[in-house]
């Protein structure tokens, strides 16, 4: 009876396969056009998998160990079973040794479905549950029918082993299995992870993130621009077929693990974000419905159930609910945890600013403070609306050589809008004080600066940040330089990521790494470190945004600071809250995330948190009853400087410059 | 950006200044050696410099020639080129943290004194006398006035040689160049002198010839008043007019504005307004000024907030606001503005003692801040923390010096207690501050309060400590400040008794605190001739006592500043006090009701008496020091200070010794009674090293 059901069966169930997977397709169709390369991708899927996503997934060996069991087993069991039992292959080929792997291949994925279903007994509360509560089960369902149908086919049990009953209940299992591994997985089960997984991989916005054989990944954090000459090309994203076919896929991809919700700082500081509940009601309306059948936890303060769409229908409301309320997503930082702890490599940051470029520029509808920003911004060029002729105050004893004189230095400071704040000058100015002890060939454009773009882009005013930066590249145009260096961990990324593809390259360093490069060559001297304990924040904007985690380190472990690591430090650094225009659209929660970043701080028993980026130090040093000091790390280095050994310091020599160190500390 | 109008440069000349706050010309009373200027006194100025001023004006009343003695005031003498090298040291140290340093230069004419020195004598357009100086003074020849005319330019050269950045010729405070513009001083009839031209010539003619000696790219300002407020004087139109005329030539880079003429003791108590006065008493003037001149002006008068600062410059008034003594009581008023320590600045209360010691010659010192001129010595503004151990340190009295003590303290580092018997800080300065015109002598005490608060020290106000109490806490240092009590037991024939029914007699400390009820008809005996005997005056005499006050000394308030006990004078005139000198109290008895008050002539022994219902004697303070003889034989150090460590500002050799017992050190008035700078200076010099 099996020999001829099981064929019949596994044959019904890829054609279901087929059907859902049509659904699917037709699903992401919906979605704007992408330019993306299907066969390269697709080729390039298997490493995708194998190496870049592996390597996120692996930060929790136990799980990383789970999937691969499961997984593993389960792909080959399935391949194995449709050759064996499909095809009917079992005894013929090799001498039965494709039902021995079989077995093999169905037991390994029935322990990991074990350990699975153990995840399940206690979820941790990011996981959620609903559908995904029947996995494991699903899981064992198929492994352990698969292989009790193939154990007649290795000869363990004899052909006509026990009753048609017992058949019959073998086969309503197996079909259970099949329909959750191959008709769920297409049309829209919890295994639809595995099969929307594979292609969003394959068909990534953003390729560049993946390593090739040639080289380790690159980061791929610069937002991409809107094509404002088009008079068709929406401005951001209203409903979600206005997001690319390839993002609808990606959020098909979420496994809902909620390893974005324990690292988002909004939804642990009660703001109404969760990153997963967001990317869940993407993959709600794609599909058209309500968030009702949603289990895992929602937006903080915000109940499940009330809120739907379609994918034509507006993703926010002008008035009253739709799929997301606004606050949302203004409540993010784009801080990037998410992205960075996302095993599916989905872009949580892209589609949040995407839909607020739509609330920006359409519906001018940006919240509390944004408005009077981006109007500062149109006006001045400076988020504050200061004077623009203002911007060189903080310098005005320091006499900083200009560009429009120079025309052409080695670096080019640039000062970001911190130069007209108080507290980033006193960092500002000992940047120069450190850049004039090494002797370096600097000079600032001085009033000829604007803002960078950063703020307006990322409150998605992508009309203004270009014509920021398209200003900003002009006179950029007009110099020569070898490279750029900033203060700012916001200038830098979008000097460095984002103008590129408005026509702006350049080489810029944060200047952290530019003043671990004077040490390494002998330019700095510092005496050595005589205060407490010191612990490093990472500003996201350079860690995981670019990458550099070591060099503020190498630079505090020169002024003889052993930093004293937060838990969350490093790429997995907890946000100060500071960045994405948070602090100005200011959504309220139940805890301010500086606060919390501050009691990071408390725990490692530090008296200072060295910072590097003028947002950070805004909103550490906001903190009521702070535990710690907070002092950038050019302050650090101003402070600690001595004479450099003689004979070392290299580039031109200098007539000593007056320094001017107003600021007692 | 807050305080975005103090924060803007300003271009003056070819000179860019970093922001619109100056610290103004003022005499430091600290150049020595024939006039050149210290290392104590480029230290001065570097403090300020690093503390973020924008411009210091250094050297009033600096002066251009030889018979413009400089010696009274130990003033800056450009009179001659040993001052080029000094100058250099002085504008490195400023240039260095970013400032710009220029120097007033003068002739003061007959505001001098001929008494001494080179016995000069001294010279004015029309040789009339100078009351506050009572200084003489020749008719000043056509040969004198081209000769000075010559040193200014000469002055501003060296100025120039020494790296400085400009220099203000003073044609305030009625110095020689506004001698001349004057009618009150000048009634020549030549050429400088009747017509406006005339009397502006002398002015006109230094300079031209200052512009001429320096050229274009150095700063020359001026720095003229704003209304002498004499009926014979200049008036704010005159000023107009003047300024507007030298402004006319395009030579002038800055006006600087003061209000009020000062030949006399009267309007030179205008001219630094105590805290009698309001807010920038006289920015009308300046600004009147300003409307009719296109170079900036600078005023400064009485602007000690930067509140207050940002307030006038946004309003326009003037371009830039001098904080003079505002920068005397904290050199990092501008640093603490862009650390965002607004209120850790020490403000300046006007008690003007600063400006009261220059005018008797003695060096400028500031009431409440003891570092203050005394950098040189290496006294910190900025108190270091310890880096030796942890101490437990108590302080009894919260006085002034108990304050500074428990801050210093609290600042190197170590766990201070303080105890206070009264419910408040401030000690003394809380009775000086219920005076009329005197409250603003408790912002010394708000900034402690602060400070204190700031500090995390233990505060245990309203508990009077006693040796039991001091020791349960196992201090390792005990610092004793407890201060005195009014010293009404001296003689016994004025009746004082502890107990206030029997007492015949009560202290202005009694009145000002307000513990017992003003008298109708009142006799002060005032034995000290300072503050407090003035205060409870015009305290009685504003609750509507008829009062008399009666000193054995020259004249009441004798010891008072210059600048202060014309505010006195004309509170208690205006209010009917009777003033009354060379007379002591002899006896008090009582007749009824009344008190009879005997009171004998110091120099006929001739007696009277008054018939009063309350006789208020002021007879200065006598410590309190039970607590510290309580203590000493447990002490380690039996209670003594090595002065030598102490006047050398070293650290207390005891502190690094080992032994048993608690160190103990008394200071300010429970020691031997002082005032309010001496506490806290010898809280500073011991408490530094803690």
């Amino acid at each position: 009876m099996l020999d001829t059901l099981l064929p019949i069966l596994i044959a019904a169930a890829l054609a279901l396969a087929v059907i859902g997977a049509g659904r699917r397709v037709r699903l992401w169709r919906q979605g704007r056009p992408a330019r993306v390369s299907l066969l390269k991708g697709l080729a390039a899927m298997p490493r995708r998998y194998l190496v870049d996503l592996h390597h996120v997934v692996a930060r929790d060996k136990a799980m990383s160990n789970t999937h691969v069991a499961t997984a593993g087993g389960f792909v080959a069991a399935a391949v194995l079973m449709i050759l064996v039992h499909g095809l009917g292959l079992g005894a013929e080929v090799a001498e039965g040794a494709l039902g021995w792997l079989l077995l093999a291949a169905s037991a390994t994925m029935f322990v990991g479905s074990c350990f699975v279903a153990r995840r399940r007994r206690h979820p941790p509360s990011r996981l959620s549950r609903g559908p995904w509560m029947r996995l494991p089960k699903s899981l064992m369902a198929f492994s352990l029918s698969v292989f009790a149908i193939t154990l007649p086919t290795v000869g363990l049990l004899p052909e006509d082993f026990g009753s048609w009953m017992l058949a019959l209940a073998l086969l309503a299992v197996l079909v259970w299995g099949l329909g959750e591994m191959f008709f769920g997985m297409t049309w829209g089960g919890p295994m639809k992870h595995a099969f929307a997984g594979a292609l969003h991989l394959a068909f990534h916005r953003r390729a560049e993130r993946f390593s090739t054989r040639t080289g380790g990944s690159g980061r791929s954090t610069g937002l991409k621009a809107l094509d404002l000459e088009d008079p068709k090309a929406p401005l951001g994203v209203e409903k979600p077929a206005d997001f690319t076919w390839n993002q609808l896929l990606g959020f098909d991809a979420c496994v809902q693990c909620g390893r974005c919700e324990a690292a988002c700082p909004a939804f642990a500081a009660g703001q109404p974000l969760n990153p997963k509940k967001l990317i869940q009601d993407m993959v709600v309306g794609m599909a058209g419905g309500s968030d009702a059948a949603y289990a895992g936890s929602p937006y903080p303060g915000k109940p499940v159930g009330e809120h739907q769409g379609h994918a034509q229908g507006p993703i926010v409301a002008r008035e009253g609910k739709a799929l997301v309320d606004a606050e949302t997503l203004w409540s993010c930082t784009t801080c990037r945890a998410c992205v960075e702890e996302c095993p599916m490599m989905i872009e949580h940051v892209d589609a949040i600013v995407d839909m607020r470029r739509f609330l920006t520029l359409e519906h001018g509808n940006t919240p509390n403070k944004g408005p009077e920003v981006l109007d500062n911004l149109i006006a001045t060029d400076n988020p504050g609306g200061f004077d623009p002729g203002a911007r060189m105050h903080w310098a005005a004893d320091l006499e900083l050589p200009l560009m429009a004189d120079l025309q052409q230095v080695d670096v080019l400071l640039w000062m970001g809008d911190g130069a007209y704040d108080m507290r980033n000058q006193r960092t500002l100015r000992a940047l120069v004080k450190v850049l004039r002890a090494a002797g370096v060939d600097f000079a600032v454009l001085g009033n000829e600066e604007r803002d960078s773009g950063d703020v307006a882009r990322r409150l998605g005013d992508e009309a203004t940040f270009q014509s920021l930066a398209q200003r900003n590249i002009a006179t950029l145009a007009k110099y020569r330089f070898l490279q750029i260096v900033t203060c700012d961990p916001h200038s830098f990324h979008v000097l460095g990521n984002e103008y590129g593809e408005l026509g702006g390259h350049y080489r810029v360093h944060h200047h952290s790494t530019f003043i671990a490069e004077l040490h390494e060559e002998g330019r700095l001297a510092f005496r050595p470190w005589k205060g407490g304990r010191v612990t490093y924040h990472d500003p996201c904007y350079l860690g995981r945004y670019n990458g550099e985690f070591e060099a503020p380190r190498n630079v505090l472990r020169a002024l003889g600071i052993e930093v004293a690591e937060m838990e969350r430090s490093g790429f997995r650094s907890r946000c100060c809250g500071g960045g994405g225009g948070a602090p100005i659209t200011d959504i309220p929660g139940k805890q301010r995330i500086p606060d919390m970043r501050m009691g990071d701080v408390r725990e490692t028993g530090a008296e200072l948190v060295a910072v590097g980026c003028p947002q950070c130090t805004a909103m550490l040093e906001g903190v009521v009853d702070s535990a710690a000091e907070v002092r950038d790390i050019a302050e650090l280095v101003a402070d600690a400087l001595v004479e450099p050994p003689a004979g070392h310091a290299k580039g031109p020599a200098r007539t000593a410059r007056p320094l001017a160190e107003e600021v007692v500390s | 950006m807050a305080f975005d109008a103090i924060f803007q440069p300003i271009q003056i000349g070819n000179l860019t200044i970093r922001n619109r706050v100056v610290s103004t010309a003022h005499a430091e009373v600290h150049a020595t050696d024939g006039g050149m200027t210290t290392d104590r006194y480029v230290k001065y100025y570097e403090e300020k410099a690093k503390g973020g001023c924008g411009l210091c004006i250094c050297g009033g009343s600096s002066v251009v020639s030889i018979d413009s003695p400089q010696g009274w005031w130990s003033s800056v003498n450009l009179a001659t080129d040993r001052i080029i090298p000094h100058f250099q040291n002085l504008a490195d140290a400023v240039h260095k943290h970013g400032g710009k340093i220029m120097i007033q230069i003068t002739h003061m004419g007959r505001r001098s004194r001929w008494d001494g020195f080179d016995w000069s004598t001294l010279v004015s357009p029309s040789g009339i006398r100078e009351p506050v100086h009572r200084s003489t003074c020749k008719t000043i020849e056509e040969e004198d006035i081209w000769r000075i005319i010559g040193d200014f330019a000469q002055a501003a050269r060296r100025a120039k040689a020494g790296g400085l950045d400009g220099v203000e010729l003073s044609a305030v405070h009625q110095h020689l160049i506004d001698q001349f513009w004057s009618p009150r001083v000048n009634k020549r009839e030549d050429q400088w002198g009747g017509s406006f031209e005339n009397r502006m010539r002398f002015g006109m003619e230094v300079l031209k010839a200052v512009r001429a000696e320096v050229g274009d790219d150095f700063v020359v300002g001026m720095r003229i008043c704003g209304d002498e407020f004499h009926p014979d004087g200049l008036s704010h139109e005159d000023m107009k007019q003047i300024a507007a005329y030298y402004d006319a030539t395009g030579q002038v880079d800055f006006f600087g504005v003061i209000g009020s003429g000062c030949d006399t003791h009267d309007t030179l108590a205008n001219v630094i307004p105590n805290m009698a006065y309001p807010p920038e008493p006289f920015l009308h003037l300046a600004a009147g000024i300003k409307e009719v001149v296109k170079a900036p002006v600078i005023h400064a008068q009485n602007i000690k907030d930067p509140n207050q600062a940002e307030r006038i410059l946004e309003g326009g008034y003037v371009d830039l606001v001098g904080m003079t003594r505002a920068h005397i009581a904290d050199p990092h008023l501008i640093a603490k503005i862009k650390m965002g320590q607004v209120d850790q600045i020490k403000q300046c209360v006007g008690a003007n003692y600063c400006i009261d010691r220059q005018y008797q010659g003695l060096d400028v010192l500031c009431i409440q801040n003891a570092a203050t001129s005394r950098e040189y010595m290496g006294l910190p503004h900025i108190i270091e923390p310890s880096e030796g151990p942890t101490r437990t340190v108590v302080v009894v009295g919260g006085g002034p010096g108990g304050m500074e003590a428990a801050r210093v303290a609290a600042e190197r580092g170590h766990a201070v207690t303080l105890f206070e018997a009264a419910d408040s800080l401030g000690g003394q300065i809380t009775t000086a501050s219920k005076a009329p015109q005197r409250d603003q002598i408790a912002g010394i005490t708000r900034w402690y309060q602060l400070e204190l608060a700031r500090l995390g020290v233990d505060q245990r106000l309203g508990t009077r400590a006693d040796e039991a109490t001091i020791l349960d806490l196992r201090p390792d240092i005990v610092v004793l400040a407890t201060g005195g009590h009014p010293f009404l037991e001296q003689h016994p024939e004025w009746g004082y008794s502890e107990n206030p029914e029997e007492s015949l007699v009560v202290s202005t400390w009694d009145i000002l605190n307000g513990r017992v009820e003003p008298g109708k008809n009142v006799l002060i005996y005032d034995a000290i001739c300072e503050f407090s005997g003035m205060s409870a005056a015009d305290y009685l005499a504003d609750k509507g006592a008829k009062v008399e006050i009666v000193t054995d000394d020259i004249k009441p308030g004798a010891a008072v500043g210059g600048t202060t006990f014309p505010t006195y004078y004309r509170s208690l005139y205006q209010k009917e006090v009777i003033m009354t000198s060379d007379l002591m109290l002899h006896r008090v008895y009582r007749e009824g009701d009344a008190l009879v008050a005997v009171l004998e002539n110091e120099y006929t022994g001739t007696q009277e008496e008054r018939v009063v219902d309350q006789v208020v004697v002021e007879n200065g303070v006598r410590p309190d020091e039970a607590l510290y003889y309580a203590l000493k034989p447990r002490s380690r150090n039996r209670g003594q200070v090595d002065l030598e460590a102490l006047y050398a500002i070293q650290p207390q050799p005891c502190l690094s010794e080992e032994g048993e017992g608690p160190l103990l050190f008394r200071l300010g008035d429970c020691s031997a009674p002082r005032n309010t700078h001496a506490a806290i200076y010898d809280a500073l010099r011991l408490c530094k090293d803690f």
